[in-house]
């Protein structure tokens, strides 16, 4: 469960740092660093790359800044996908996952295994809802894919389930979620 | 809903949630950049999945990172570590100095001014170019309302080998600086202004050092050269 940061004007923050006001930027770091830094860690899984991803996501922040359009979402969700995809970014290019397409064969319903899938206490509102009305198998091979970074092989691994399963899962499953979020 | 749409909806939800290979998701980012459809899909996913962020403990960075990414930030001359366009845009000791240093080049101006086109409808404008070290003008920017300014050197510049030197406006209210392009050491040019707003009283510009090509980001990288505002010019 992370704490909920205090108000801070993020979409200011933003704009402010699109126009050279390095306090901004500073101000955005001291009020979100360590959030980023979990979100970055969960990812990449090594506190040195981490800090590196958060280094590297800071710099594309403000030099991204000007391009932050808040018709598109909102201020605190941009940054943290900044954050996110610079971690995905630096993991994936240290991997060697070819894409496997989606095999149809596999993707055919099997049943789905027990598994122990991730719980947790942080509210994360009507999403909560929607993930609680998926089976466990669905819910879990989207949040270790989501939160953990993982690849599907290492979902496969982590649920001893045929790979072709969990695509199909991750693929139902957000279909689902789709629907259930509206 | 179509299949086209079903598959756009799918690449931009392997996307978000971070399971696509690295080639895939090199080829998506570069698509982002022009394919609308995409990015409102790429977005729309961004925003559903963003309470998952919560998952993630929070973890107290290192006390230099911050140092770290201060350092690492696009402004690496000690003018621009003083804190960049607004810095000196609010600096006393700066205007007066620029102010002295455009007082200094009166004469000069004058003379720019007779020798000019005869005034257009629209006001003219000069800005002097001054180094922020030294104040010591360096170039001279002249508008007839023409559309197009003249940037005249008063002397000779040298630029390092693969730097070059990218001129540089910025209206009050703008979000950030424009570039005016790269500009030639020690030769007057011809600027077109077409596509900014008409000129105001007191716009800045300025010349920074940038790489050979001139700024990666679309904004000031290296450290500024000449800076000056604008003057409305009546004859």
């Amino acid at each position: 469960m992370t704490d909920v940061p205090a108000s801070f004007d993020h979409e200011a923050a933003l704009l402010a740092c699109a126009r050279g006001e390095r306090r901004a930027l500073q101000a955005l770091y001291e009020h979100e660093g360590r959030y980023l830094l979990g979100v970055a860690l969960r990812i990449v899984r090594d506190r040195a790359l981490a800090e590196d991803v958060l280094h590297d996501a800071f710099l594309n922040l403000w030099n991204r800044a000007a391009s932050f359009d808040p018709a598109r979402g909102a201020a605190r969700g941009w940054i943290y996908t900044v954050v996110r995809h610079t971690a995905l970014n630096r993991i994936r290019a240290m991997q060697h996952e070819v894409s496997a397409g989606d095999d149809l064969e596999e993707m055919a319903d099997r049943a789905e295994p027990a598994v122990d899938a991730p719980e947790w206490q942080a509210d994360l509102g009507r999403l909560d809802e929607c993930l609680g009305q998926l089976s466990d198998a669905k819910r879990a091979s989207i949040v270790y894919a989501y939160v953990d970074g993982c690849t599907h092989g290492e979902i496969a691994e982590r649920l001893q389930a045929p790979l072709g399963s969990v695509k199909a899962w991750i693929k139902r499953g957000l279909a689902a979620l789709r629907e259930c979020i509206g | 809903m179509n299949a086209s749409h079903d598959e756009l909806q799918w690449l931009a939800a392997q996307y978000v949630l971070g399971t696509l290979p690295h080639a895939e998701r090199q080829a998506v980012e570069q698509r982002l950049a022009t394919d609308g459809a995409l990015r409102a899909a790429v977005d729309e996913w961004e925003t559903k999945l963003h309470p998952l962020t919560a998952l993630a403990e929070p973890v107290q960075p290192s006390a230099s990172l911050w140092q770290r990414i201060e350092r690492s930030l696009p402004m690496p001359t000690p003018v621009r570590q003083r804190g960049g366009w607004h810095a000196w845009w609010e600096s006393v000791q700066f205007w007066r100095w620029s102010t002295g240093a455009a007082l200094a080049c009166s004469v000069l101006l004058a003379v720019l001014v007779l020798r000019a086109e005869p005034p257009a409808r629209a006001p003219a404008y000069m800005v002097v170019l001054v180094a922020p070290q030294d104040k010591a003008p360096g170039w001279v920017v002249q508008t007839g309302g023409s559309g197009r300014l003249n940037l005249i050197p008063l002397g000779v510049a040298t630029v390092p080998q693969e730097k070059a030197l990218q001129f540089w406006t910025k209206g009050a209210n703008w979000n950030g600086p424009v570039s005016l392009g790269i500009v030639k050491p020690g030769k007057t040019q011809e600027v077109p202004l077409d596509k900014l707003p008409p000129l105001q009283p007191d716009q800045l510009f300025e010349i920074t050092l940038e790489p050979g090509t001139g700024s990666p980001t679309g904004r000031p990288t290296g450290p500024i050269l000449y800076i000056g505002r604008a003057v409305k010019v009546t004859s």
